[in-house]
């Protein structure tokens, strides 16, 4: 019997709240309001971490990168190399190369610097980097029109040049053919064999390629790289990786630790790691904001109905001497509450989803709306709704009936 | 059925002890009319709240149907005030928002019968009062002596054994009064005990029994 009269009595607080909807919308607006802003708040966190963790992801994928001197900042790509004393030597490339297909896919060696280039009329100030044919699988930075340069030309030193597409928009017309034709690079000439893919940076897309042996001889004058760009086996073997790396450069550098060694090592893993660090605290600060809001609208529902309460002191009389028990009026209290902060919840949801993709339709702003950051709204507001409802609710089933009979 | 030994109501207002009722030493048969007058402030609608489980005695003992009422937890006595008593107050006491059927369907809710049977019953109930055209009414959109029916019909709903009922004529004109009276005499000749609280003597000499209250105690009591 007990179970069918606490229904009724869900069933008569929802009668209740559709009978006042003005107040009861009203109420609930402060739930909408926070659950809302949480949607949101928390989507715009996840959308900037994911934006921040794509541009990572597409410097490579599980890439480590190694560096000649000593740890400057947590870049993991550096885009100019040029005062940087270069200290990696073709033995440190073999020997990485030699740490096993388990453990290192690819390796190749980089050193970047600025340059001025000429076509015809036209000059164009970039970026040159040498380096080797493993450079484009490794940067997942390819060409989408000619070829790469291949091992035959880092053999022979062949001025030839790959170069990214900012270049080519600004040394060639649109449409022209570039490839075979010569361009000056700090006055010396080279032969177009490839256009890059374009990136969207302006490291990428405003440099050129050319091969290490020739950016050697005719750039640096240098036989030592400035970096060495690592694919590892697999994004589970990168710390494995970085360790062997720096074990075996250690030995061959003859140093005793990382400390003061003159080369160091930086994992696309650990800066993911520490980028969803940073945006996860971003993304929960912004949660917390949102939380306090929630938080106002459950104080909000807790005051309506302590109000409500008092309103309807003679019906509590009413139905207690009708044989109401304590729990039948708690519950029928509580259930006012609870209906009213999860119906603000759901519609704050809908609110929060409808934002978020505003967001990004007409402003670009990345967010990703989450099944957990719903639930958790979902969830939040039922606890509010509990938590703000009980106190009210508590104090209606503890009413004196005799009491609340006479009360006018 | 009813059975009040030496029962007292005292309330502490401040130092001095206010004794709404005191030594009341009372018996009720199954199927009484008992009528209970007194001059304001004698503490009749004091008995008749200890009578019907609504309120606790400070002194005595009070036993119905073989239950030791101080006994009883909370939700127990909600249980017996939903079978065995049935109310009629005054001023209606009806839930506005609630229709005439509604309201019937209150008591026999947390009875906890099934929803079908509730309409059954509220609609057999309705038809004892005499308003089976006015089931889907507000209170707002009845006569007062209509309001009074449904409160009948809702105090009824359960099949109490004891309709307690103060001053049910108190709100409305003589004639109205008049039949409701006769409705719950009625229902009276049926087998429920009831039990009237009222201010008019001639209504008390329609019972079978009559006790006056003064000062919280029974000062006379004459049985026809
Ligand atoms: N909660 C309370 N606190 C203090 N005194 C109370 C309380 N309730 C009732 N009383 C007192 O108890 C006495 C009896 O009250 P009761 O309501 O039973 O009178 P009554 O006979 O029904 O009067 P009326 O005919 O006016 O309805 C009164 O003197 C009243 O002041
Ligand atoms: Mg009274």
């Amino acid at each position: 019997m007990g179970r069918r009269s606490l229904w009724e009595s869900a069933r008569m607080s929802f009668r209740s709240i559709a009978g006042s909807p003005v107040r009861s919308g009203l109420t609930a607006l402060g739930v909408m309001i926070g659950v809302a802003s949480v949607i949101s708040l928390v989507a715009l966190g996840r959308g900037a971490q994911q934006e921040v963790a794509g541009n990572l992801q597409q410097l490579g994928s599980n890439l480590l990168m190694v560096y000649s001197g000593e740890p400057r900042g947590t870049a993991l790509v550096r885009t100019n190399t040029s005062n940087i004393r270069p200290t990696l030597t073709q033995t440190d490339l073999e020997a990485i190369r030699d740490a096993g297909p388990d453990l290192v896919n690819l390796a190749a060696p980089a050193s970047t610097s600025n340059a001025q280039l000429q076509f015809e009329n036209r000059n164009a100030a970039v970026t040159v980097t040498g380096t080797t044919p493993e450079y484009p699988e490794i940067r997942n930075f390819r060409p989408v029109y000619g070829a790469f340069f291949d091992q035959s030309h880092v053999d022979a030193r062949s001025s030839v040049v790959a170069i990214g597409m900012q270049v080519y928009r600004e040394l060639f017309d649109a449409g022209t053919d570039p490839i075979g034709r010569t361009i000056r690079i700090n006055g010396a000439s080279f032969v177009v064999t490839a256009v890059m893919e374009e990136k969207g940076t302006a490291a990428q897309d405003n440099s050129v390629l050319i091969p290490i042996s020739t950016y050697q001889r005719r750039i640096s004058g240098d036989s030592a790289y400035a970096m060495i760009a690592v694919q590892a086996a697999d994004s589970s073997v990168m710390r494995d990786l970085q360790a062997v790396i720096e074990e075996n450069l250690l030995r061959l550098h003859r140093m005793p630790s990382m400390d003061g060694a003159d080369f160091y090592v930086v994992n696309q893993l650990d800066l993911l790691a520490t980028v969803e660090g940073v945006a996860g605290t971003f993304t929960l600060m912004l949660a917390s904001i949102a939380g306090i809001s929630l938080i106002v609208g459950g104080i909000g529902i807790m005051n309506i109905m302590l109000v409500s309460v008092t309103e309807r002191t003679r019906e509590i009389g009413v139905r207690m001497a009708l044989g109401a028990r304590r729990r039948d009026i708690t519950v029928q209290f509580l259930t006012e509450a609870v209906l009213i902060a999860v119906a603000g919840g759901i519609i704050g949801i809908a609110i929060g989803i409808a934002g978020s993709w505003a967001a990004f339709r007409f402003a670009r702003i990345a967010s990703e709306v989450t099944i957990t950051s719903v639930l958790m709204a979902f969830g939040f507001s039922l606890l509010v709704g509990l938590f703000f409802g009980g106190y009210p609710a508590w104090r209606a089933s503890r009413l004196n009936p005799i009491e609340a009979l006479r009360y006018e | 059925m009813i059975h009040l030994d030496m029962v007292g109501k005292a309330y502490q207002m401040g130092s001095e002890t206010v004794h709404a009722l005191r030594n009341v030493n009372l018996t009720i048969e199954s199927g009484d009319y008992i009528a209970v007058i007194g001059p304001s402030g004698s503490g009749k609608s004091t008995l008749m709240n200890i009578v019907g489980c609504l309120d606790t005695a400070t002194h005595g003992r009070y036993t119905l149907a073989d239950h030791e009422v101080a006994r009883l937890s909370g939700d127990r006595l909600a249980e017996v005030r939903n079978a065995t008593i049935g109310f009629v107050f005054q001023t209606f006491n009806l839930l506005p928002r609630l229709s005439a059927r509604e309201n019937v369907e209150l008591p026999l809710i947390y009875a906890g019968m099934s929803k079908s049977d509730r309409r059954k019953r509220s609609e057999v109930m309705l038809r004892r009062v005499g308003l089976e055209d006015r089931m889907r009414h507000k209170p707002n959109e009845l006569s007062g002596g209509q309001r009074q029916r449904v409160a009948i019909a809702r105090a009824l709903a359960t099949s109490p054994a004891v309709l307690l009922a103060d001053e049910p004529t108190g709100a409305l004109d003589t004639h109205t009064g008049l039949e409701i009276m006769r409705l719950l005499e009625d229902l009276n000749t049926e087998g429920t005990t009831l039990i009237l609280v009222t201010h008019d003597h001639e209504l008390a000499m329609r019972a079978h029994r009559e006790i006056r209250l003064r000062d919280g105690e029974i000062v006379h009591e004459e049985i026809r």
